[in-house]
């Protein structure tokens, strides 16, 4: 099983602040983790990090076993960040913001193929959103905003999908439509990071939990227990296969 | 058509419908990232280039290219490091522009601030055959920016950090459109005027989103209505005996508190 990211005793700082200290974190193929701590504590800058955009003051970061610096196949990889809304001064479609995250896999001089709008229209189903591919995308709810910041990372087809709060401030239908999303792309083989403040529909999806606070890892392993309705016996169902080798989607 | 019998005039028309369709087509992607004003920012720094051009003997409108070029770039430099807001770094710009043009073109023999009105403004009767050919050309490569970088300049004004993280050349992507837009405004200032430069990055883009739903759609109308709006205003001007910049960008906002008020008549019906 090969490695997704390597990071080793990172240390970032931003304007000043020292955001992580020392944090080590290792993430293997087909793993689903869960990035948990209160506000402030580092959780963002962690993903971030991960994804190449804040510098290492000190450590290091390999992402699918190549140092961060000299890595190129960042197509392998989706991030959705925090966002309140799809951002813009000029209208555009659910298709087009969608299709603009497979862009890092288009040739300049190439229109665009069958399998590239195959692949777009595939991951707004994915999020339930197909049947609104022509709507302008500012007139969505936030949950469905964040439902198509989701496609268009999965427009690209990724191997790993990092995400920022993609639960924050999302309606129960939206979180669950977010949840079997990502429930296929961990079944496909593919890799899942997330940051999130309640587990939600999520928690039967998460087999780790990194938990920081302050900055540093207090805690990583299994993540705590579901509680509630979550604990209810139906959700196990969704759990991700781990053995099952990638699917065609994921089969580079 | 009589004016079609002065050569001035055929140049001028040709020049003008260029124009129209270049400014607006990478003025979306400023209106995208919310940064509409950048034009007019630019557009003061050329008139720096300008003066900078009569001081030293050189075309004005080389001297502007490079000097417009410069500054995009910089605004660009400065909007990356975050050392100073969007808003801020286009208010030192404009202050930046003004006062160096005048300053240098008072130093310059035989110069005054009157040698600038007719850049603030626009001078396209005035424009030559070689002046003309310079337009085209940079017209021409403008739009094949657009038409080739299209979809990576989408997804950059949409989410910068996204398309880093997909691995587009973010860095190369934002100076192509502060150096393109720096282009267009120094193009433009023939017909407009550095003064209305950026009405015609901007108005025409405001103008289609009110009856358009997508990105390309709102992007190819602006372009259609900019050039519409500015070979018309060129006619008016001819006829009426008027300014074409200021012709062109009445027209356009006419245009635009048309489709303003259509848009908002077609929503309240069909709500």
């Amino acid at each position: 099983m090969s490695t997704v990211f390597d990071l080793q005793h990172a240390s970032v700082v931003l304007g000043g602040t020292q955001v992580l200290d020392g944090v080590s974190v290792r993430v293997d193929e087909g793993e689903f983790v869960a990035v948990l701590g209160a506000n402030g504590a580092g959780k963002s800058t962690l993903v971030r990090t991960l994804v190449g955009l804040n510098p290492l003051a000190s450590g290091s970061l390999d992402v699918f076993g190549t140092p961060v610096a000299r890595f190129r196949s960042w197509e392998r990889l989706g991030y959705v960040p925090q966002r309140l809304a799809v951002g813009g001064g000029v209208p555009a479609t659910v298709r087009e913001v969608a299709a603009s995250g497979r862009v890092g896999r288009l040739s300049r001089f190439r229109r665009t193929s069958s399998a590239d709008r195959h692949a777009v229209e595939h991951a707004l189903e994915d999020v339930g959103m197909a049947q609104r591919a022509g709507d302008l995308v500012s007139t969505l709810s936030g949950g469905q905003q964040q439902r198509v910041l989701i496609a268009r990372a999965l427009a690209g087809e990724p191997e790993v999908l990092v995400l920022d709060e993609p639960t924050a401030g999302v309606d129960a239908d939206s979180q669950d439509t977010l949840a079997g999303a990502l429930g296929h792309l961990s079944n496909a083989g593919g890799s899942v990071v997330l940051v999130t403040h309640e587990l939600g529909p999520l928690a039967a999806l998460i087999r780790r939990a990194v938990v920081l606070r302050a900055g540093q890892v207090v805690s990583d392993g299994p993540p705590p227990e579901p509680e509630g309705h979550h604990a209810h016996p139906e959700h196990v169902h969704v759990h991700p296969h781990a053995d099952e080798p990638g699917s065609s989607r994921f089969g580079l | 058509m009589d004016l079609l019998e002065f050569e001035f005039m055929r140049r001028a028309l040709v020049a003008a419908l260029l124009v129209g369709l270049a400014a607006p087509a990478i003025g979306t992607f400023l209106v995208q990232r919310r940064l509409a004003l950048m034009g007019d920012g630019i557009g003061h720094i050329a008139l720096t280039g300008v003066a900078l051009g009569f001081l030293l003997g050189t075309a004005p409108v080389l001297t502007a290219i490079v000097v417009a070029s410069l500054g995009a770039v910089a605004i660009e430099l400065v909007r990356e490091h975050g050392r100073a807001s969007g808003d801020v770094a286009l208010a030192l710009l404009f202050y930046g522009g003004i006062a160096g043009g005048v300053l240098l073109i008072g130093l310059s023999p035989g110069g005054s601030s009157a040698t600038l009105v007719s850049y603030l403004f626009g001078s396209l009767s005035s424009v030559s055959g070689a002046d003309l050919a310079v337009i085209a050309a940079l017209s021409v490569a403008v739009l094949g920016v657009v038409v080739v970088f299209g979809r990576e300049l989408f997804a950059l004004c949409l989410d910068e950090e996204v398309a880093r993280v997909a691995g587009l050349p973010v860095r190369f992507l934002n100076l192509l459109v502060a150096v393109s837009a720096a282009v267009t405004v120094t193009v433009a200032m023939r017909v407009v005027g550095l003064l209305l430069v950026s009405a015609l990055m901007v108005v025409p883009v405001a103008t289609a989103q009110q009856v358009t739903r997508s990105f390309r759609s709102t992007q190819l109308l602006a372009c259609a209505l900019g050039a519409v709006a500015s070979v018309s205003g060129l006619v008016l001007a001819f006829y009426a005996d008027v300014a074409p910049g200021a012709a062109t960008v009445v027209l356009a906002l006419g245009g635009f508190l048309v489709a303003a008020l259509v848009g908002t008549v077609h929503r309240t019906v069909t709500r």
